[in-house]
């Protein structure tokens, strides 16, 4: 054969096979109609056990293979509704919340479920003392007290005394967002106890609830299954099986979308958000976060110590550039400590780029020509690019930052050291629809001492120490008096606001999830609870 | 068996162990310096100093380094490599279970890639200088310098997206998940023990593209190493002679240059196939693959050290045994060298 047969043959072969393919293209590839599936990043999934779990993701399984006693509505977040709990009730003084636990619910193993339950999942996170014990201790409650703080007083009635004043709203709405505040089958967990570890590491990997799905499997960064309880005492959810996939490449997860291979998909970069808004087969819908990114400065450095380099550096931050360039599908622009669409949160302070100003003020803090300085961020985007528009307009103000970029482990380890400069991060409670939720996580700090290690709350973190704040932050919280309340939280925002916080937020973070047109009733929770019961497709 | 013989093989022996213990050492002192912390990892951001301080002491952090090692290899000596905080499974456990994704992906790479890698190389070392010679080097340039995550992504628009043909994230399509009661772990071959030809022939449509891709890698690789390993062979005298003795062209390049060259061959091509199961990563992440590739990273960033130390001996053992098998392979071939 000479080579222009041979060509002639190659290109033949490659037009059939084009050909064929195009027609293969057509009989497109479609997720079955009973079934979901879901790809995300399981990269921040590392147990299942509601006492241990961090992160969104896991919030997100655990709202649909256990249940909650209370939940949020999706579409206005600070309203309460009934979960296993029909009612509760508090008690005059505020110390007391009292629970109606719903008769006749069982557990997906059969079991049935009653208050005693509830009352000794909420003790096993206490006596663990695992990450989500955290929101229990800062109310009070601890392994010693909980046994008498929580209890059953019969099969259906939950008592929760909370050990601390504080506001007995902000405990019920920790019950209908933390993934801590799950109802788990005792017998079940007990069942599969070694050395008394009341089933940890049994959960780790497995669940045992009474949620609308049971867990079929879950092969970490693989894939995890949810087969439909038909036993849920709501009713049987809508779907039969839902599968989520762990993907960590936004072009995959949009090219399987597209080929109708996914339903839902989250973690999407934006250049691929952005096309998937031109597909008329998807729908890209945004879920609000309570959580805000933030420009934070370490007080420990004499430099930021002053009032005058905080404010300075409150000018250089280029807020509309930054959410109007790189926080598209990330977040939503929010200057304040308060995340947005509470009764207390205020209108945007209106801060903008000013390197006059800031220039000015650095002059009289003694640094007319800048400094030398390091920001600590993520690698990832929106992180990143954050950091360079940062750079970028600090410089215009004399000061040279070099960016150092890490994973989350070395950007916020070196936090809770409280060693380093500044810091482009993203976090503050905000899980709780209560500005104390966001106060108490960014602004308020107990003890600014180091021997006090408060690594858990950021005011520390920063160095950022106002004893009138931490008053204000505490009168508000257990004040009874709604409006007087609202008024006390409005008047702490601008005491941060007059006393130049070390944490500068700038944008509220959002969360965008891409969905196939045909999904129903899918309503993205701002505090990770998507419930997928009610999810079906219509084709 | 004669007692040198013994005594050499005791050497290796030796030899091997020391180099992994090394391995492992060194493995962990770098993983206790880095600036990763698995406490934090596993708490979260906000949890407070008390559980903070409960993991580190159940995670056994509090005790000093030497001793910490010690524990480690005394567990190693019993099999176990402790539990990984990235899945709570037993590190073992997850081995076995990422391992055989990553077999399979880089048995099909390497089969690939020797098969077209050899006779193109073959090819071109036959036609030195000509046009035929040109294009092999451009393919094998291009094969070699493009970066596997691109030729992955163009790969996945262009055969799943567009034309359908290939299976796109995962290893098998999620229907069939499941379907088949795990063996070996290589899904091939247990679907087709349990005789489930449907899921053997998806589990081919997915495995082929990654394959296919990881293999352009090799084979430029190996197709450039087989050309020079011919070249030189076709340059001496004793192929001079053979075409001489009027052998015909064929007879002189397969039976006396080729076989001549195996055994270099092996050896460069058992280096590959290592290489080809510790390097998939970016091939693994681009098709959500659920390997060691994938493992590893994920546990490296987590500061997983467990899991980390796990792989670590893994890939020791995998370069270690491919070693000693070209060794033996040129022992048996290559008379020289007895």
């Amino acid at each position: 054969m000479n080579h222009t047969q041979l060509l002639r043959q190659c290109a033949i072969s490659v037009a059939v096979a084009l050909a064929l393919g195009t027609l293969g293209a057509v009989a497109q590839a479609k997720t079955p109609d009973d079934q979901l599936i879901v790809g995300f990043s399981m990269n921040n999934l590392l147990s299942l056990d509601p006492a241990a779990a961090t992160g969104n993701d896991v919030v997100e399984l655990a709202a649909n293979l256990y249940d909650y006693l209370i939940e949020l509505d999706p579409q206005a977040i600070s309203k309460m509704q009934p979960g296993l709990a029909e009612s509760w009730k508090v008690s005059a003084d505020g110390r007391s919340i009292t629970l109606v636990v719903r008769k006749g619910v069982k557990f997906q193993s059969g079991n049935d479920l009653t208050a005693e339950d509830a009352a000794w999942s909420l003790q096993r996170v206490l006596k663990l003392n695992l990450a989500m014990a955290s929101p229990w201790k800062s109310y009070g409650f601890t392994a010693q007290n909980v046994d008498k703080a929580v209890r059953a007083t019969d099969a259906t009635t939950l008592v929760i005394d909370l050990p601390e004043p504080t506001d007995p709203k902000m405990v019920l709405y920790t019950l209908a967002t933390s993934v801590s505040s799950v109802v788990l089958d005792r017998k079940k967990v007990m069942e599969n106890e070694k050395n008394g570890d009341m089933g940890a590491a049994w959960l780790i990997t497995h669940a045992a609830g009474s949620g609308p799905f049971s867990l079929v499997e879950w092969r970490a960064k693989d894939a995890l299954l949810m087969n439909r309880f038909d036993g849920y005492w709501r009713g049987p959810a809508k779907l039969k099986r839902v599968i989520m996939r762990h993907m960590t490449e936004s072009q995959s997860l949009r090219l399987m979308l597209e080929r109708g291979d996914l339903d839902v998909a989250s973690g999407m970069s934006v250049p691929d958000i952005e096309s998937m808004k031109k597909n008329p087969e998807a729908v890209v819908s945004p879920v609000r976060r309570g959580t805000l990114y933030y420009v934070a400065v370490s007080m420990k450095d004499p430099k930021f110590a002053d009032k005058r380099v905080r404010l300075a550096i409150r000018n250089l931050i280029d807020y509309d550039g930054i959410n109007t360039t790189v926080m598209p599908n990330y977040g939503l622009p929010q200057q304040r400590p308060v995340q947005m669409g509470l009764p207390a949160s205020l209108p945007s302070p209106g801060y903008k780029l000013d390197v006059a100003a800031a220039k000015k003020l650095l002059a009289e803090a003694g640094f007319p020509n800048g400094f030398k300085t390091t920001i600590r961020v993520l690698a990832d985007p929106p992180f990143i690019n954050i950091a360079t528009s940062l750079q970028a307009t600090l410089a215009k103000a004399g000061i040279e930052a070099s960016v150092l970029s890490g994973t989350g482990n070395q950007v916020y380890g070196a936090m809770r050291e409280r060693n380093f400069e500044i810091l482009v991060g993203r976090g503050g409670g905000g899980v709780e629809p209560h500005p104390h939720s966001s106060l108490r996580a960014l602004v308020y700090n107990p003890d600014n001492s180091d021997a006090a290690k408060l690594t858990n709350f950021q005011g520390w973190r920063t160095s950022f120490f106002s004893p009138e704040l931490n008053q204000l932050i505490e009168k508000a919280e257990v004040e009874r008096d709604e409006a007087k309340q609202t008024a006390q939280y409005q008047e702490a925002q601008k005491l941060y606001e007059t006393q130049v916080g070390a944490i500068q937020p700038f944008s509220q973070m959002v969360d965008t999830v891409v969905l196939r047109k045909d999904v129903r009733n899918y309503f993205g929770h701002p505090s990770a609870t998507t419930r997928l019961r009610d999810v079906s497709k219509q084709r | 068996m004669t007692t040198s013989t013994l005594r050499a093989l005791g050497h290796r022996l030796l030899s091997v162990v020391l180099t992994l213990l090394g391995l492992l050492l060194l493995t962990f002192v770098i993983g206790r310096v880095m600036p990763l912390d698995p406490v934090l990892s596993i708490v979260g951001p906000d949890a407070d100093r008390s559980t903070y301080d409960q993991v580190y002491q159940q995670l056994g952090l509090d005790r000093p380094l030497p001793v910490q090692f010690a524990y480690y290899l005394r567990d190693l000596l019993h099999g176990d490599l402790g539990n990984a905080l990235l899945t709570g499974h037993k590190v073992t456990d997850d081995l076995a279970r990422v391992l055989p994704a990553t077999v399979e992906l880089a048995t099909m790479a390497i089969i690939l890639g020797t098969g077209l890698g050899v006779p193109l190389g073959v090819y071109a070392a036959t036609r030195r200088g000509r046009l035929a010679d040109h294009v092999v080097r451009v393919i094998s340039l291009f094969g070699y310098s493009t970066p596997v995550f691109w030729f992955g992504m163009m790969g996945l628009l262009v055969f799943y997206a567009w034309l359908g043909w290939a299976g796109g994230a995962g290893r098998i399509d999620l229907a069939y998940d499941g379907m088949v009661a795990p063996r070996t772990g290589l899904l091939l071959v247990d679907s087709a023990l349990a005789g489930e030809w449907e899921v053997f022939r998806n589990a081919i449509k997915f495995l082929l593209l990654p394959a296919c891709i990881l293999g352009l890698h090799s084979m430029a690789y190996i197709s450039r190493m087989t050309r020079s390993f011919m070249l030189a062979q076709l340059s001496q005298e004793y192929i001079t002679t053979a075409r001489v003795k009027g052998l015909s062209e064929r007879g002189v390049v397969w039976g006396h240059a080729f076989r001549n060259i195996l055994v270099q061959l092996l050896t460069i091509v058992a280096l590959a196939y290592g290489g080809l199961l510790e390097g998939a990563v970016l091939i693994e992440t681009v098709f959500a693959w659920p390997g060691f590739g994938q493992y590893l990273t994920s546990s490296l960033l987590l500061g997983d050290m467990n899991a980390v130390m796990g792989c670590v001996l893994v890939v020791g053992v995998i370069f270690v045994t491919l070693n000693l098998l070209s060794d033996a392979l040129y022992h048996v071939f290559d008379p020289r060298t007895r």
